[in-house]
């Protein structure tokens, strides 16, 4: 029984079918192979040429541009007196096939196909044109000051944003298959005197050990690739920002793209790689630095404020000063819940807000804010159900949560801060301490394709020290020596 | 590990740990004052322990009803200590007492004389419900009456009362810096005096001429308002009260002594050419006080103390002119300077030769002349080296300043 979920590796050990040396066979061939009649996009034209000569021309019109056929293809054969194809069709991309997977592969990658008579080759002509989204703002990381430039869910449109930010040479865009029923072009992107080859290889590797029917886009990638499926903490930085992605691969990263997302994944990271936002570096010195103060106490308040709250009313009462303590004490007194449950009640009303809000369509989005409000803010109060102080708190925390601007890291703290307003409930302050410890030791613990992931505060590198501040543009003369690139100078 | 199995760990620990001393914050009443007096029937080993408790409803706007309750609720019951008392206490009051937030030991004059006060205060140092901070306030009638009878106007929560009140009394050096800490550094340092709080809600008969700082709590004449008053300090030696000082007298003291801070002094002293009228001045003291102990074994030690000061002449209502007229500032500085020594010395004087000690907090100048504690205790700074010791206070006037306006009104100018 364990043969029904074991993939089919048959057909991929067959041996190539040749094409046949007759056009009409050929032909034959070809319209069975994609159910040509049934298929309506799929399209077959028979074209008799200016020298006599037949020629079969096959294409998905969904998926190519019709006016580069008749322009590339069809005009020059009635018109050309030539008799060599090569020379007939003068589009920039000619490719010659010898055997049916190929004509396959080409067809459903937006070519179209040329049999010609007594020939076992067949041309295959790149008039691709998939349908997409044209370039626009990015929706997720948006920057007051900077560019305004979001990828798009094609790779030749992103990649073109990229290589108009870096001119080097050396920027590769290299291809690697995936998938084995449907396959994609997965595009692995590096400055090629910068990237460390270990984790190249160690990325060409991981992508070529997928082994799964059809990976569709970078989304999903991300969780074949990634070394720790459980984790709580992410590996690879996902970002729609080509302007991010292009920083990133001058500083030695790799940064991969598919053609059915409209974003990057950059890899190795750092857990300063999610807490940075690029806006960081388009403000001034000090600019920046307080907006990253800004964030950093974000940070700390939205892990810790719920879980200090359960831990200082609930096992040391006489660390509040008094009048805070009898004013919630006095609030508390007509509340029927302990405190862990009130609190835990209003961060999950709070999720529930966050995740409905998602999710509702956006005409009813109206909504969501007056209930959300009504019930989070005032009515829960007035019934006794919560006491206000909790509502504060669950606020500030929310709030503050929402500055972690990367959906990962976000997803991560969210996590945490219900971690910790357990651990907080079970001993108090001491209880909580030992889980923010033990968390804190998991993220020094944690590698993303080698690069220790609290790196380089800590194990310390050689670095322009960008972490919690940075410096001024001036004095940032070294890569990032986590990442171990081949220079690291700047200048 | 199976996933299984670490949910069902993570589970197990909810239940196993339970909810150790978890206490949720209305499950508890704060005590803001604690009161000890003398049991009724002078039992030994028995005392009438007052609890203050706050009330959380009052002053709390989101409180609907308990508008109309008192801010506190004031019990007493009799007990060995005040840690046990919380029990005993629990017949009457609903929830758990805990002492965390305790902001004064009120004590009766009666016990502190008895020198009892040193067996029920011992549970203060073992149990960790009480702060150090605690101030301790000797009250001249008994401590449940203090509490009782002390009814704020404008503060009405006792914890912010109490804040207040003791707060700025000490920034203006009139009580002293009282906390439980220092009781029990100084008591078991065996040497100096420890000056407690002196406070009271009775009138006692008004002192006739006194001027602002010259009196003990009680004396002050006083219309409207409450009727405590918080003034003077109350001497402990070796843990037993053996006298009270004046507000002044505590002022003098928390000059010479460089651990406790004041702030704002503000007193009048003699105007030296027109006799009868005073000239209200700010005492400023930037500088430490320099105490200097030249120890001689077997011989009077000498004790050279400097304190360096400035004054800001805030009011001169006999009109003379001070500020220019560099004669009379001459006079004013000396005047001054004498008066202040003058008090100062009379109080070594009583120091030495009545309580045969010091409130200074001297002792720690000395101590560097011994190797090891032992030898410090036998040379014996309370019976031996201060009583017998050579004290000279230099009072160093270093700066008078005479505020923005140097002339005053001129009289016979405004009345012609």
């Amino acid at each position: 029984m364990f043969g029904l979920f074991k993939r089919g590796n048959s057909s991929k050990e067959e041996s190539k079918r040749p094409l046949y040396k007759d056009l009409k066979k050929n032909t034959e061939e070809v319209k069975k192979l994609f159910s040509h009649g049934v298929n309506s996009d799929f399209v077959y034209r028979k074209v008799t040429s200016n020298t006599n000569k037949e020629v079969s021309i096959f294409f998905y019109a969904s998926i190519v541009n019709s006016q580069k056929i008749y322009d590339g293809i069809i005009k020059p054969l009635f018109e050309s007196e030539k008799e060599n194809l090569r020379s007939v069709i003068i589009l920039e991309d000619l490719a010659e096939s010898y055997d049916f997977d190929q004509v396959e592969s080409d067809i459903n990658s937006g070519k179209a196909v040329i049999f010609e008579e007594n020939s076992d080759r067949a041309y295959a002509v790149d008039v691709a044109e998939f349908q997409h989204r044209a370039v626009e703002k990015p929706e997720n990381e948006s920057v007051v000051k900077g560019p305004q430039e979001a990828f798009t869910e094609s790779v030749s449109v992103n990649l073109s944003l990229i290589r108009k930010k870096i001119h080097d040479k050396q920027l590769i865009a290299e291809t690697v298959e995936i998938g084995e029923r449907a396959k994609q072009a997965v595009t692995v992107m590096y400055v090629s005197d910068l990237v460390n080859q270990d984790t190249l290889k160690n990325v060409r590797e991981r992508l070529n050990s997928i082994s799964v029917d059809n990976v569709r886009n970078i989304e999903i990638l991300e969780q074949h690739i990634e070394e720790r499926p459980y984790s709580i903490i992410p590996t690879l930085l996902y970002t729609e920002r080509s302007d991010r992605a292009a920083s990133f691969l001058e500083e030695g990263f790799i940064v991969l793209m598919m053609n059915n997302s409209s974003a990057c994944l950059i890899l190795p990271v750092t857990f300063w790689s999610f807490f940075h936002t690029p806006e960081d570096r388009y403000l001034r010195f000090l600019f920046g630095n307080f907006s990253r103060i800004i964030r950093f106490l974000a940070l700390i308040i939205t892990l810790f404020i719920s879980a200090v709250y359960v831990a200082i009313t609930n096992y040391h009462s006489e660390m509040i000063p008094p009048d805070l303590l009898l004013a919630i004490t006095s609030a508390r007194e007509r509340v029927p819940f302990p405190g862990v449950f009130e609190v835990l009640l209003m961060e999950i009303s709070f999720e529930l807000i966050r995740e409905a809000g998602l999710r509702i369509p956006n005409p009813l989005g109206p909504t969501i804010g007056i209930v959300g409000a009504l019930i989070l803010g005032q009515a829960a109060v007035e019934a006794n159900i919560v006491s206000p102080i909790i509502v504060i708190i669950v606020a500030l925390s929310g709030l503050s949560s929402f500055a972690m601007a990367n959906i990962s890291l976000n997803y991560t703290i969210r996590i945490t801060r219900f971690i910790f307003i357990m651990a907080a409930s079970f001993f108090g302050m001491f209880s909580l301490m030992g889980a923010f410890l033990l968390w804190l030791m998991y993220l020094a613990s944690l590698k993303s394709f080698g690069t220790p992931f609290l790196a380089p505060l800590s194990p310390r590198y050689p670095s322009a020290r960008d972490t919690i501040f940075r410096k001024t543009a001036i004095k940032e003369m070294l890569r990032p020596g986590f990442v171990k690139p081949q220079d690291m100078k700047k200048k | 590990m199976r996933p299984v199995f670490f949910f069902l760990a993570v589970g197990l620990l909810f239940l196993l740990s339970g909810c150790y001393d978890r206490i949720e914050l209305e499950e508890q009443s704060y005590v803001i004052g604690i009161g000890i007096d003398k049991a009724d029937n002078d039992e030994k080993g028995l005392f009438k322990i007052t609890f203050q408790i706050a009330n959380p409803e009052v002053g709390s706007s989101i409180s609907s009803g308990g508008s109309d309750e008192d801010p506190q609720q004031t019990i007493t019951v009799e007990g060995s200590d005040f840690i046990t008392a919380t029990n005993t206490a629990n017949s009457i009051v609903t929830k758990e007492i805990v002492l965390d937030h305790t902001k004064v030991l009120v004590i009766s004059e009666e016990l502190a004389r008895s020198g009892d006060f040193l067996r029920v205060v011992q549970s203060a140092s073992r149990t960790t419900q009480l702060r150090r901070g605690v101030q301790i306030v000797v009250s001249r009638e008994d401590a449940s009456d203090f509490l009782n009878n002390n009814k704020p106007t404008l503060e009405t929560r006792p914890h912010k009362y109490y804040q207040f009140m003791l707060n700025r009394a000490t920034e203006t050096g009139i009580i002293p810096d009282a906390d439980v800490h220092r009781f029990f550094q100084i008591t078991e340092g065996d040497a100096d005096l420890f000056l407690a709080i002196y406070a009271t809600t009775e009138k006692i008969e008004e002192k006739s001429q006194g001027y602002e700082d010259q009196y003990i709590a009680g004396q002050i004449p006083q219309i409207g308002s409450n009727a405590t008053q918080f003034m003077g300090s109350a001497v402990f030696k070796e843990g037993k009260m053996i006298d009270v000082l004046t507000g002044q007298e505590t002022r003098l003291c928390l000059i010479f002594d460089n651990t406790i801070d004041m702030d704002d002094l503000l007193a009048t002293y003699p105007d030296p050419i027109k006799k009868g009228y005073r000239i209200a001045a700010s005492f400023i003291k930037k500088e430490k006080t320099k105490v200097d102990i030249d120890y001689k074994k077997n011989q009077p030690s000498k004790i050279t103390v400097t304190v360096p000061f400035s004054l800001e002449i805030l009011a001169i209502p006999s009109l003379v002119d001070y500020a220019e007229n560099s004669e009379n500032q001459k006079i004013l500085r000396k005047t001054i300077t004498d008066d202040i020594n003058k008090r100062a010395e009379q109080l070594v004087k009583k120091a030495q030769q009545e309580y045969r000690s010091d409130p200074f907090y001297w002792s720690i100048y000395v101590r560097k002349y011994f190797r090891t504690i032992k030898e410090y205790e036998k040379a014996d700074w309370n019976h031996d080296i201060f009583p017998n010791a050579d004290v000279k206070l230099d009072f160093q006037l270093t700066q008078i300043e005479f505020g923005k306006m140097l002339n005053d009104s001129d009289l016979d100018a405004v009345r012609d």
